[in-house]
């Protein structure tokens, strides 16, 4: 059973990844901060499907560990969903120096030092696939998303590089962009703002995690082998 | 053996394994000055060769050096991993 790995895992996209991951026939490496209900149920479901690996991105020093004991204990991965990250907003002006850094340190040097690590697994297989879930903020701005909107846009400029860098091995590497979702995350879009996204997007509605799950599916297949350094935007039009 | 002839013969046997699997050619006579990147590894098969010695030392001497060393012959890349052998 190929293993995947999906960080943030425990809930949102994260969790409509590794139920796809599963269903899809992966083994799944699911890790996040907290265990949470629907995750609890997920593992009871299938248990011989997927494990939790506890662990917070803020410890960007126990990175490399936490590689090297989830390989060691699961075998090599074949994938990496980046899907780990933390959403605050405020105005620029305003928003606190330490939640800027926080923003930076989870969001991109997190999934940066992750890669490098579970890529070395991939290297040695000479196949894998890495996706770092950006977002269409990274392309269209958003008010009070500066700092979150330059993370998301690094991360799909690592996936560029990294995608030459790495081809030759047989390794794709891919951004994922959802549109706006109903997540936790998004929580605090609410009434009029979320109602005019939905009427202003071609097709009327949001998109689901499980939609972008679907694009996730898509991109850890062997199907997709001839699909790198590019994004995925699953949005329902929105941004188009 | 000396430990020393023991790791850089590690090393060798394992550059060979990977240039075989690409298909890369490389230069017969490895020695302590050839120059890493004139072997005919590229850096992404000195990337795979890193990640091989990890999974087989248990240790990346790279991962655990406070300052960034980039050595640029063989004689440098061994003696890198002799100093973090424990």
């Amino acid at each position: 059973m190929k293993i995947v790995l999906v960080t943030g895992a425990t809930r949102g996209l994260g969790l409509a990844v590794a139920r796809q991951c599963i269903s899809d026939g992966y083994k799944v490496v699911a890790v996040g901060r907290t265990m949470t209900e629907e995750l609890t149920f997920l593992m009871q479901q299938y248990p011989d499907h997927i494990v939790f690996e506890r662990y917070d991105f803020s410890d960007t020093a126990g990175i490399h560990s936490l590689a090297v004991q989830i390989t060691k204990k699961y075998g090599r991965p074949w994938g990496l969903v980046n899907n780990a990250a933390i959403g605050r907003d405020g105005v620029l002006a305003t928003l606190h120096e330490r939640d800027i850094a926080e923003l930076i340190k989870i969001n991109i040097e997190a999934p940066v030092l992750l890669t490098k690590y579970i890529l070395r697994s991939m290297l040695m297989n000479r196949g894998g696939r890495i996706i770092n879930v950006s977002s269409i903020i990274a392309s269209t701005g958003f008010n009070g998303l500066s700092v979150y909107g330059a993370t998301k846009a690094a991360l799909a400029g690592f996936t560029k590089s990294l995608a030459r860098e790495v081809g030759k091995a047989g390794i794709t590497v891919n951004t994922l962009a959802p549109g706006y979702m109903e997540t936790e995350m998004t929580s605090a879009l609410q009434g009029d703002k979320l109602e005019s996204i939905k009427r202003r997007s071609p097709l009327g509605h949001l998109a689901t995690v499980e939609d972008a799950a679907y694009a996730v599916s898509y991109l850890l297949s062997e199907k997709s082998f001839s699909v790198t350094g590019t994004t995925i935007t699953v949005d329902a039009g929105s941004s188009c | 053996m000396s430990e020393k002839l023991i790791m850089k013969e590690k090393i060798i046997n394992i550059i060979i394994e990977i240039a075989s699997e690409s298909g890369w050619d490389i230069l017969t006579n490895l020695n302590d000055d050839t120059v890493l990147l004139e072997s005919g590894l590229d850096s992404l098969g000195f990337a795979t060769l890193v990640a091989r010695l990890e999974e087989e030392l248990l240790y990346d001497p790279f991962s655990m050096m406070d300052e960034p060393v980039y050595p640029r012959t063989l004689g440098e890349f061994v003696k890198i991993y002799e100093q973090y052998a424990s």
